[in-house]
């Protein structure tokens, strides 16, 4: 368990930055090279790739070794997990609040009974 | 709270304030809704010190194996029926939820619930720090990203 939320801070510290969720969405329309990648975000190569080694690391993306143009891919898996989380909670909430509907409907039944009956 | 994770439910009920109020803050009403699926939380596990300070205490138990998890917090602002805020000291950096009871004036209420410091315990210092996206918002993103 405590491998897969460690894996899972990383996930959400690289996404925490906006140039690599904007690097990310790029990725989603296709794979790109390196060069592609800076054009756009006016960035050096340089930074480019530090970005990219966070997200390589938290393995959102993976580099192709074998062409020579090593392009990025987007890498989805990780980004489920991360999204499966704040969804898991979020149905927490809801789970919490169908059951209070159904408490507050019982409720509501006992008082009309006990009006009715009075 | 600038820079943590944010999360926020909402879910209008037909109740008034003062009830929905009620029923997040006492034992009794808490036994029948609180727990998370597959878990139930009896009254005998439910401590509440209804004022700023006081502790708010649940220990739910799985259906399954009988094991427990306690979630310990202090309240931190009580106004019946419009507000109710708790923080948990416990997960790291302080999970702040705050409850707001929205009277709609036609029988029925909005609890909206905001929770800040999400989730801390998966998030990294250097995450804190520049995580600015509300979890919500980055939720919609994430499965836009998986559409495209």
């Amino acid at each position: 368990m405590a491998v897969v939320e460690d894996e899972l801070s990383l996930v959400f510290s690289a996404l925490a930055d906006p140039t690599r969720r904007a690097i990310l969405e790029r990725l989603a329309h296709g794979d790109v090279t390196v060069n592609q990648l800076a054009e756009p975000f006016a960035m050096t190569q340089q930074a480019v790739s530090k970005h990219l080694k966070v997200l390589e690391r938290a393995r959102l993306i993976s580099r192709i070794r074998t062409a020579q143009s090593r392009p990025c891919v987007l890498d989805t898996v990780h980004l489920d997990t991360a999204a499966g989380w704040i969804a898991r909670h979020r149905q927490i909430w809801a789970d919490r609040h169908d059951r209070l509907d159904e408490h507050l409907a019982g409720l509501q039944a006992k008082q009309r009974w006990d009006v009715a009956t009075q | 709270m600038t820079g943590s994770g944010d999360f926020t439910y909402r879910r209008v009920h037909r109740a008034s304030p003062e009830l929905l109020f009620d029923c997040m803050t006492t034992p009794e009403h808490l036994t029948h809704f609180w727990g998370p699926v597959g878990t139930t939380t009896p009254v005998g596990n439910i401590t509440i010190d209804l004022r700023p300070g006081g502790s708010f205490e649940t220990t739910m138990v799985s259906d399954r194996d009988g094991s427990t998890y306690t979630m310990r917090a202090v309240y931190v602002e009580v106004r019946r029926p419009e507000r109710l805020v708790w923080i948990e000291p416990d997960v790291e950096g302080g999970m702040r939820t705050t409850v707001t009871f929205i009277d709609l004036h036609d029988g029925r209420t909005e609890v909206v619930t905001h929770q800040t410091n999400v989730p801390a315990a998966y998030l990294s210092a250097e995450a804190r720090a520049g995580f600015t996206t509300s979890l919500d918002r980055f939720d919609l993103y994430v499965a836009g990203l998986g559409t495209e």
